[in-house]
């Protein structure tokens, strides 16, 4: 039965079921499907996206973290797994074998913060890692091959951050290079001049709100731009005329919350979205209603619904994108 | 059981080994796709391509290569295998060879033999994964060692290959941004290779609509661009961007251009600054043309709230448009005349006119808080003048999210206004 299908039988028999049934996050389904998704490596999906493995890995145990149900992962099997990614350099690759770059590095170190096992790092090496790939102008290098994108600046901050390592980068340098990738629609693009995207926003605010640099960002500007992403269906776009997608309730609704202007979109309409995108069979969440669900969609829209306080959530960091009691368990003791 | 699997499939190995063969044969392939080995047969009938009587999992002609989607994974597998396999005795071998720089490479070195596994191995491999960033990065390790300008030229074949079916791969255009970078100061046709890059994202972006990935290439092409160049690509994409008026990224990249003419060394020398401004004055009125022709169309009404803020900016009082405020009023006077025109709701109420004005309304909005804060006088007579009528086709549309959302911003917008008077 497709989900669609299961829609109208619903409908049949009983309107109010499937209100009731759309109406609400199916914790448990979405439990299920990360955790069979974990162990399944063999399929095509899973072959061909096997190289940013430890982003899918972070994207799985978040997932179950806000849902309350992390402990139903084996954690020394994660854990050594994630090592095992880790090269001479200090940097991780996306799985084992495959080179280093910022984009694993912080997967890596977000996963073990979830774990409270981040001190099983040799820190003053992942830190040197991450360091050595500041450019002069302040911005950062992803890998030793020189692209340069401010979702870099982001990785290697909120990484360092996380490893209390702030110290050895260039801070003021590097605020100054994202400040200058602010485009005249107050957005932010991944490189100077580069046009505004919602997740390049997500990278900026972030990093600028983990820098304590927030007072650098025209909040009317960019939260008028952020705003506009909000379509009829209720859901957010990440640039103008594209149509609504899961992932941007993360990444707008993240930087709307850091600016402090959340309250300018409507935020039931948002989680009506979002609760629309679910595979109530399977469990899953996907891009829009009726499409195939993945792990990356089903992150963004259970994280999106955190930041909304859906009721039986965990609440998540917007900036750091880890619960806040791993955040607090970091930083507090 | 699965019925009458192909022979190949039982060795994937000798699906890659096909795969690189035909590669190897034909240099000039330049578009890849992936087919459901039901469309081969009609594809074979009427033509005398070049597929393996032992199976269909290729199928190439004119330059074209097919791939059945049936073997994407057991090849994936296999090319994937060949290629690491190949690597770990690449990084093995590598620390030796370079104890002895100076040696000059005997063509059939164990070394050469394996850089010659690994490039094919990793071509195979990125067609399939076009986003394997350990496969490009061995081929960068490679061409670099070698210092060969026609290696570089080959990656941007392959990138070019690899992006006919994987037009969005952000690993592909990266490695075509490393290339140019590494042959930028050493080529002497550089302007152009510029051509070609926004030819070949032009075309991209023609087949893959509002492609973040191709616009940001060509965008990042854009400060390579002599001022010629920056000119040429101006006029010679207006018309593509007229009949793409939807596509936002193609916008910005016009922006991107419009913005490097306001360099210092380009609009301030006094010969240039006329032709600049001509320039200028001749996007600002061609962007009207669009607003009012394409109802309601998010793109083209951002992409005037950037012309018109620099307008104000750098030209409408300044000496070189010939006047100073009086130029700022009058432009101000259009403006209100475009919303004036662009507000009305026909009875038949359709969506895009509902649309239409409402960006009419939020691009007033945005200009009177994007005027200078000495503008105050000038600030309160917009408002004055068409306060009330953008308010109420913000109250028309109030029912609708996107009506609550203005509502809320006007509010602000009226809160910001009086503060700075």
């Amino acid at each position: 039965m497709t989900k669609n299908d299961m829609f109208t039988y619903l409908l049949g028999v009983d309107g109010d079921i499937k209100f009731y049934r759309m109406g609400q996050l199916a914790a448990e389904k979405h439990t299920k499907y990360i955790l069979q998704i974990e162990k399944k490596k063999d399929d095509i999906e899973s072959a061909l996206t096997e190289h940013l493995r430890i982003n899918g890995a972070y994207w799985g145990l978040t997932t179950l973290d806000i849902l309350g149900n992390l402990k139903a992962v084996e954690q020394e099997a994660v854990i050594s797994w994630v090592m095992s990614c880790q090269h001479e350099s200090g940097g991780f690759g996306g799985n084992i074998g495959h080179d280093p770059h910022l984009l694993y590095t912080l997967s890596a170190i977000q996963i073990l913060s979830l774990f409270n096992k981040t001190q099983i790092l040799n820190i003053p090496k992942v830190s040197t890692y991450i360091s050595t790939l500041q450019n002069k102008d302040g911005s950062f290098s992803g890998d030793k091959w020189g692209e340069i994108d401010t979702r870099f600046s982001y990785l290697a901050i909120c990484s360092l951050s996380l490893l209390k390592s702030l110290d050895k980068i260039n801070v003021e340098k590097a605020v100054e290079y994202i400040i200058s990738c602010k485009n005249l629609d107050g957005g932010f693009g991944c490189t100077p001049g580069a046009e505004s995207h919602s997740g390049q926003i997500f990278c900026c605010v972030g990093a600028l709100a983990i820098t304590g640099c927030l007072h650098y960002v025209d909040k009317d500007l960019l939260g008028w731009w952020l705003c506009e992403r909000q379509v009829k269906s209720g859901g957010l776009n990440g640039r103008p005329e594209k149509l609504p997608d899961v992932c941007y309730s993360w990444w707008v609704l993240s930087s709307l919350i850091m600016i402090d202007r959340v309250d300018w979109i409507d935020k039931e309409k948002l989680v009506k979205f979002i609760l629309e995108c679910q595979d109530f069979e399977n469990g899953g969440i996907s891009d829009r209603p009726d499409d195939a669900v993945d792990v990356f969609h089903t992150y963004f829209g259970v994280a999106g619904l955190s930041l909304l306080e859906y009721p039986g959530l965990k609440a998540i960091d917007p900036a750091y994108a880890l619960p806040v009691d791993v955040i607090n368990r970091l930083f507090l003791k | 059981m699965s019925e009458a699997v192909p022979s190949s499939y039982l060795d994937p190995s000798s699906l890659v080994y096909q795969l690189e063969s035909i590669l190897e044969s034909d240099p000039l392939i330049d578009e890849v796709g992936f087919v459901h080995p039901s469309q081969f047969a009609s594809m074979s009938d009427t033509s005398h391509a070049n597929t393996s009587d032992m199976d269909m999992s290729f199928w190439s002609k004119d330059h074209k290569l097919g791939i059945s989607t049936e073997s994407i994974h057991p090849l994936y597998i296999a090319a994937k295998n060949a290629f690491m396999s190949s690597l770990q005795q690449y990084k093995m071998l590598i620390p030796l060879h370079s104890k002895k720089v100076d040696n000059i490479s005997a063509t059939s070195s164990p070394l050469t033999g394996l850089e010659n596994e690994l490039m094919k191995h990793s071509r195979a491999l990125l067609l399939l994964s076009c986003d394997f960033g350990t496969a490009w990065n061995c081929r960068k390790e490679v061409v670099l060692s070698k210092q060969n300008i026609r290696l570089y030229l080959d990656e941007l074949s392959l990138s070019s290959l690899v992006l006919s079916c994987s037009p969005k791969s952000e690993r592909t255009w990266s490695h075509r941004r490393w290339v140019i970078k590494m042959i930028a100061g050493k080529c002497t046709n550089l302007e152009e290779i510029l051509k070609n890059e926004s030819d070949l994202a032009n075309r991209i972006a023609e087949k893959s609509k509002m492609n973040y990935r191709a616009w940001n290439h060509r965008c990042w092409l854009v400060s390579y661009m002599p001022e010629s160049q920056v000119i040429d690509e101006l006029i010679k994409y207006r018309d593509w961007a007229g009949l793409h008026v939807a596509d936002n990224s193609c916008f910005h990249y016009r922006t991107r251009l419009m913005s490097r003419t306001l360099e210092d060394s380009w609009y301030k020398q006094d010969l240039k600054a006329t032709e600049i401004c001509q320039l200028w004055k001749e996007e600002i009125t061609w962007s009207e043309i669009l607003n009012k022709r394409y109802i309601g169309r998010e793109a083209l009404w951002l992409y005037r709230r950037f012309l018109s803020v620099c307008w104000m900016k750098h030209f409408a009082g300044h000496s070189h448009t010939g006047g100073s405020g009086t130029h700022l009023d009058l432009f101000v006077e259009n403006e209100i005349k475009l919303f004036r025109s662009c507000k009305m709701i026909p009875d038949n109420v359709f969506e895009d006119y509902q649309a239409q004005a409402m960006f009419a309304a939020t691009y007033i909005m945005w200009l009177i808080k994007e005027m200078d804060e000495d503008e105050g006088m000038r600030r309160r007579s917009v408002v004055e003048k068409v306060g009330e009528e953008v308010e109420q086709v913000v109250n028309k549309t109030l029912d609708e999210v996107v009506g609550n959302r203005l509502h809320q911003l006007f509010n602000l917008e009226v809160v910001v206004i009086h503060t700075k008077l």
